[in-house]
């Protein structure tokens, strides 16, 4: 029996091993194409490992279009939605989960509601909005738009209702106000949750396409995607230039697997509330 | 009322501003104009918006575009969600038993969940390319032939769909390991000395209560698959020749392409309540048949 379950183990050990290497293949492939030259990337059958690695494709991507500015612009924006969203979260968090008043049930049922609609769907009516408001091709657009997200409200309140409703009610004898109960109890005693919704809404922002596309036309307001895509229309969709366009996607990339390494823990939890908050 | 009674009342509702002031101008103001729209034909450039009534919806209806959409995006959902949600549940229960290095195993899986859609799909269109791509030098490898990835109608939805399915299968796996951990052993080793098999223990105890994380992973797999975009953006841009035109895409096409906007706003509704009637349907279905612990 044990060289039997030790064969299997080993079974399963080699399953895993080609299947991970399966997935993270197009990752490889993207670096490694990078790498060569327009030459070789086009030779076939394609080889495994450039002859001779041209790290300069890198810096030559970087310089081609503004990457610099691209992300600076993701990352900017995205980090002011992970703020609003959590400021807003926690605020409607906490009046549905520790405030009585009548419209609960209808704001309640208004974001039940509002989960149902795809976003993509209103588009462009949404479209029509911000040109009326006057947020197209604005940082303002690009924030403001996305600023409030159901999915994080739903996380939020799903957090405190599992707070102890002492802690909230020692505080309301003390004579703290709403404000102090929210900030300086319910937060800290939830930050992972808040942790996750910053994590999730940080990549979704960072990663977001269809819509800062359409509401930008300024080049200079383009985050990555849109700015990668462009770069890849114009530059070399009839293959003059397929490793900087490697490159220029690894770049990229590269940002987000650098947070998901550090924050893996955080993100694998995630999975635990955001399946535990689909049951609320 | 006396004044602090007038704050207090209104506090609630201050806390609740935040959220609802931004909700309704970008989600509800603009849902109902969808709606309105949809009765209207527009251009977008004249100052004149003309009510047509339901003349956008009986044009849609006796399209055949509208159809051949309806159809890509019908096989789209399906060929993405049921790989995703089988592939995702197969590979945890594998991986659930103890397992060196399963960690790295899960990062390696779980990232190309992470990374931007847009960055992937380009990875994969060069990975497709017909001439020099890595996918057909491993079918050649294998004495096959060539295929038009992205080029031919016949493939090109599965072209699509790959890279759909590579892109959330970790993400799925990392759900279903969640839930069967919090299986609890007793119960498997009840059933154990019962004499239940392995199949049995799996379809009578396992299954039932990891309902409620396929159910999950089924709505929002099923939501986000009518809202693709990005890769066929990048990889097809709806064609060749509609094969890869979803719903979703011919609504961008007809409102931003040709501002078709009366069309655009009807298929727009169309999709709206789709996905409002899957997510209603989810939920009377998990009411019946899903066991929360």
């Amino acid at each position: 029996m044990p060289i039997f379950s030790r064969i299997s183990g080993l079974v399963h050990q080699i399953f895993f091993a080609a299947l991970a290497l399966l997935m993270a293949f197009p990752f490889y492939w993207m670096v490694t194409s990078a790498l060569k030259t327009n030459d070789e990337i086009w030779r076939s059958p394609p080889t495994l490992w450039p002859e001779v690695p041209l790290w300069g494709n890198f810096a030559a991507a970087w310089n081609e279009a503004p990457f610099a500015r691209y992300m600076g612009n993701s990352i900017f924006v995205a980090v002011s939605i992970v703020l609003l969203q959590s400021i807003n979260s926690g605020m409607m968090a906490y009046a549905l989960t520790h405030m009585k008043f009548r419209l609960k049930g209808v704001f309640a049922g208004v974001i039940l509601f509002g989960y149902m609609v795809p976003a993509t769907a209103v588009y462009l009516p949404g479209y029509l909005v911000l040109s009326e408001l006057h947020l197209l091709n604005s940082y303002a657009g690009l924030i403001l738009s996305n600023c409030v997200s159901i999915f994080s409200i739903f996380l939020i309140r799903q957090a405190f209702l599992q707070v102890s409703h002492e802690l909230v009610e020692a505080g309301e004898v003390d004579g703290a106000s709403h404000m102090r109960i929210l900030w300086t109890i319910l937060v800290p005693v939830t930050r992972s949750s808040f942790a996750v919704l910053a994590l999730i809404t940080f990549i979704d922002q960072y990663n977001n396409y269809f819509w800062p596309m359409l509401i930008t036309k300024d080049p200079s307001l383009q985050l990555v995607s849109a700015g990668l895509r462009s770069f890849f229309v114009e530059g070399g969709a009839y293959g003059l230039k397929w490793p900087l366009i490697m490159a220029a996607s690894a770049f990229t990339i590269a940002p987000l697997l650098l947070v998901f390494l550090l924050a893996q823990k955080t993100i694998m939890q995630s999975v635990n509330m955001t399946a535990g908050s689909s049951k609320g | 009322m006396t004044r602090s009674k007038l704050i207090s009342g209104l506090r609630p509702v201050l806390f609740t501003l935040p959220a609802m002031i931004p909700f309704a101008v970008f989600w509800l103001a603009p849902l109902l104009y969808v709606l309105y729209l949809s009765f209207t034909e527009w251009d977008f450039m004249s100052p004149e918006k003309t009510f047509v009534g339901w003349e956008n919806y009986t044009d849609l209806l006796s399209n055949p575009a509208f159809y051949k959409a309806l159809r890509v995006t019908v096989l789209f959902c399906l060929g993405s969600v049921l790989p995703v949600i089988l592939l995702g549940l197969g590979l945890a229960l594998i991986m659930n038993k103890k397992l060196k290095g399963s960690a790295l195993y899960q990062v390696l899986l779980f990232s190309p969940w992470v990374t931007p859609t847009v960055a992937v799909s380009i990875v994969w269109s060069w990975i497709y390319q017909p001439e020099a791509g890595l996918a057909n030098a491993v079918l050649n490898f294998f004495g096959l032939d060539s295929i038009g990835w992205l080029q031919d109608p016949k493939w090109a939805l599965t072209g699509v769909l790959l890279v759909t399915i590579w892109k959330s299968v970790g993400w799925a796996m990392i759900f279903y390991l969640v839930a069967l951990r919090n299986v609890p052993s007793d119960l498997l080793e009840a059933g154990e000395l019962d004499g239940a098999s392995p199949v049995q223990k799996f379809l009578r105890i396992t299954w039932p209560l990891i309902s409620p994380t396929t159910l999950f992973l089924f709505v929002v797999q099923l939501v986000s698959a009518l809202q693709a975009y990005d890769q066929i953006n990048v990889l097809t841009q709806g064609g060749p020749s509609g094969s890869t035109r979803t719903l979703l895409y011919l609504y961008y096409q007809s409102a931003f392409e040709s501002f078709q906007i009366g069309e655009a706003s009807s298929v727009a509704v169309v999709l709206v309540l789709i996905c409002m009637l899957l997510s209603v349907l989810s939920f009377g279905i998990s009411k019946r048949t899903t066991h929360y612990q």
